[in-house]
């Protein structure tokens, strides 16, 4: 699909971050982090507020911009000038805590505008596709709903469909159940646990550890905007290896 | 009107009619005169909007001692005239630049002007003279002004005079802009007398305003007829002798008894005829209102919209450029903008400029600033997720703005937006100190002409009061349909 198609990263490999880096002025919250993710991997990152894992999220698509380091997602360099990042944005799609549906649109409306707007499909066949994806989020019957009338979690489904109508190959889920009542959280949970099951490839930024523990196949602690540790679910809720892994548990397990 | 056809047509005419002379006896037949150089020509003369009581509107028509006796005198010498009413500045510019062919305008003969044009015999004789409310019997001469406060025109012989002898008969003198407003000062008691030209202030006790004479006019200056240097002497001539005869035989006192001894028949009509006489006028001045009002409305919607984008831009210059713009038509009153561009830019570029132009280059700079504001905020108000949301999709910069933020912007901003064409519809007002002949210029023509000002701007006021609701109203009921 791509002529700058992935050469030099492994086989396999979807994201590829290495010596990454950000500041906020003169506050640096990425302080070199280096993560290989390869095709249909669930990686979960957990740690305390203010660590730095929405950043690291918003630097993988570039929402914010890199201070150093690379970051080569599906084959595009995010540090290359002349990468269109449209297109790089076209293959990895974002989930945000807040939902961001435009309120001034039907759920249909939504879920439409992308692939509509970036002419990769007819009206005809978005609305079919968007309408499949709504059937797929258990929302079919919300179409025409505006935003405004959905619960929080009927929300977040709509915006996971959204996301998926320009058809990405990596997601990416920033506290997409923080937001939402507790009685949501699974209907939400559900639909990303689908996706997992489906081998879409994963970065999923999580307060819900038992969620973590069954559908990741990595899961990576960050304190203080560096990777603290990383392992398989069980070697690291089960046995973390440093101080700071094990105190950030203990308070949330 | 030809602007070279002055002198070269004078000579032309006079052979033309040495020619034809049939036609030439039929045409003296009709003038009492034999034919003379100005025999059937047309003369484009040049005079002020309003200075009752030399010229002034009446149910739309110009009248006034001017008017009638430049008239009768062209009558009389059998010549024709084309009036055009310029205003004051604007003549004396017009014959300065053979626009018009002479000037009377209640023009006083100074040294200065005789400089550059050429005047005829005084035609009146002015001078400053004293008034005070009509129920005030305590003053009837200066030396009761004791520690008193009188008005006069702001830069008038009035004001002249006044200040000449205010220390001897120790009263303060408070300077105003126009007649009609300094004899309301009179009324309120605001202060205890006026000083103003005699004939002005004649003709205002004539119209029943309330005021009464108590001294003997000062000797002041005298008006004249003037044509521009060296041009036109045949029509100098003509005035001269047309003047010299409607003041042998008569006419010449009756017109200026006309306007300044007879009472005026009594108090004309009651609120309602007021208001069906100036009607007419005050629509014209509406609908100036409204063409200024829409123009510019329409140009800082685009400015705004441009220098708004320019403020949430990326770039520095941009916003740099962007703030600059809306701190100066911020930061300076609009009644200067209007002046600079008015006056100020013709000066500095040479080029002049009508006064519609300058209106609304005014109105639309200055409400295109707050445009930028609004612009500005309603972008910003708008949840950033949302952008990040869309750019999050792959979709660009100008996309996203354009289906994503502005539709909610648009929502925001549409009260403000609404706020701004109101209030730029009242601004409007604002531009009759540079005669834009918008609404409230033609209440000030009508009340300096009847001196009914409260009753003239109570009229004005309901005017924009009825037009601004509808237009409010109008306003909401799209926004409810358009941004539900
Ligand atoms: N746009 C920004 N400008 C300045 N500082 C920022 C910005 N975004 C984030 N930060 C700072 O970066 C640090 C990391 O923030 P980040 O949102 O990545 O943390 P987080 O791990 O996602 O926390 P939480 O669990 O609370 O969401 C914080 O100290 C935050 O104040
Ligand atoms: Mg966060």
């Amino acid at each position: 699909m791509s002529t700058s198609a992935n050469s030099t990263a492994s086989v396999g490999s979807k994201i590829s971050v290495s010596g990454l880096r950000k500041s906020f002025g003169s506050n640096e919250v990425l302080k070199g982090l280096d993560v290989e993710i390869t095709e249909g991997e669930v990686v979960c990152v957990i740690g305390p507020s203010g660590s730095g894992k929405s950043t690291f999220l918003r630097c993988l698509n570039k929402l914010d911009e890199l201070s150093a380091g690379t970051v080569i997602v599906d084959g595009f360099n995010l540090g290359d000038k002349t990468v269109d990042l449209n297109e790089v944005r076209q293959h990895i799609g974002m989930v945000f805590q807040h939902f961001n549906l435009f309120p001034h649109m039907t759920v249909l409306q939504n879920i439409m505008l992308a692939p509509v707007e970036l002419k990769k499909q007819s009206t005809a066949d978005a609305r079919a596709t968007a309408l499949k994806l709504l059937d797929r989020v258990g929302l079919a019957d919300k179409a025409t709903a505006r935003p405004a009338q959905l619960s929080g979690g009927q929300k977040q489904r709509v915006a996971i469909a959204r996301s998926l109508a320009v058809n990405p190959d990596i997601m990416l889920f920033d506290e997409a159940t923080s937001a939402l009542d507790p009685e949501m959280v699974g209907e939400v949970l559900q639909v990303i646990r689908d996706l997992a099951a489906e081998g879409m490839t994963m970065v999923v930024v999580t307060h819900e550890m038992g969620f973590a523990r069954e559908v990741a196949d990595r899961v990576i602690f960050m304190a203080d905007g560096l990777i603290v540790e990383e392992g398989t679910p069980a070697e690291l809720f089960g046995n973390p290896q440093q101080p700071r892994t094990q105190d950030f548990l203990s308070k949330v397990l | 009107m030809n602007i070279f056809r002055a002198g070269k047509l004078a000579v032309a005419v006079t052979a033309l009619l040495a020619l034809a002379g049939g036609f030439a006896g039929v045409s003296a037949a009709t003038a009492s005169q034999p034919p003379t150089a100005v025999t059937g020509e047309t003369y484009v003369i040049g005079t002020d909007t309003t200075f009752a009581p030399f010229e002034y509107r009446e149910n739309g028509e110009l009248t006034g001692i001017d008017m009638d006796l430049i008239r009768d005198i062209a009558a009389n010498q059998g010549f024709k005239v084309e009036i055009k009413s310029l205003g004051f500045d604007a003549a004396l510019q017009a014959l300065q630049s053979n626009q018009v062919d002479g000037v009377i305008a209640g023009m006083s003969i100074t040294d200065e002007r005789k400089l550059i044009f050429d005047f005829s015999d005084p035609y009146f004789d002015s001078g400053v003279q004293m008034a005070v409310a009509e129920d005030n019997a305590k003053i009837t001469g200066y030396s009761d002004l004791a520690g008193e406060t009188v008005v006069a025109k702001r830069g008038s012989e009035g004001e002249t005079f006044a200040n000449s002898i205010k220390d001897e008969y120790d009263f303060t003198v408070k300077a105003l802009a126009d007649s009609a407003t300094m004899y309301d000062d009179v009324k309120a008691g605001n202060s205890v007398a006026v000083f103003d030209d005699y004939p002005v202030l004649a003709y205002g006790i004539n119209q029943n305003n309330g005021l009464k004479s108590v001294t003997e006019k000062e000797q002041g200056s005298s008006y004249g007829f003037a044509v521009n240097k060296g041009q036109n002497p045949e029509l100098l001539a003509a005035f001269n002798t047309g003047l010299a005869e409607l003041k042998d035989s008569g006419e010449y006192q009756a017109i200026l008894d006309e306007y300044l001894e007879q009472p005026a028949p009594a108090a004309a009509s009651g609120f309602f005829g007021l208001l069906s006489d100036s009607l007419p006028a005050l629509m014209k001045g509406l609908g100036l209102t409204l063409l200024a009002t829409g123009l510019s409305i329409l140009i800082a919607l685009v400015l705004g919209v441009l220098f708004g984008f320019f403020k949430v831009s990326e770039s520095r210059v941009l916003r740099g450029l962007a703030s600059v713009y809306v701190s100066i038509f911020r930061g300076t009153p609009l009644l200067v903008q209007a002046f600079f561009f008015y006056f100020g830019l013709p000066q500095l570029t040479g080029q002049s400029i009508d006064v519609l132009t300058a209106g609304v280059l005014t109105l639309s700079l200055n409400a295109g600033a707050y445009m930028t504001e609004i612009v500005r905020g309603g972008i910003q108000s708008v949840d950033p997720g949302q952008t990040e949301a869309g750019r999050s999709l792959g979709l660009g910069y100008v996309t996203t703005m354009r289906r994503v933020v502005l539709p909610q912007a648009v929502k925001i901003m549409t009260p403000s937006f609404i706020n701004q064409f109101v209030m730029t519809l009242k601004d409007t007002s604002l531009l009759a100190v540079i005669g834009f002949a918008e609404l409230t210029y033609q209440g000030q023509q009508i009340y300096a002409a009847n001196f009914r000002t409260g009753e003239t701007l109570l009229i004005v006021a309901a005017l924009y009061f009825i037009v601004i609701n509808l237009l409010t109203m109008l306003s909401n009921k799209l926004d409810k349909r358009f941004n539900k």
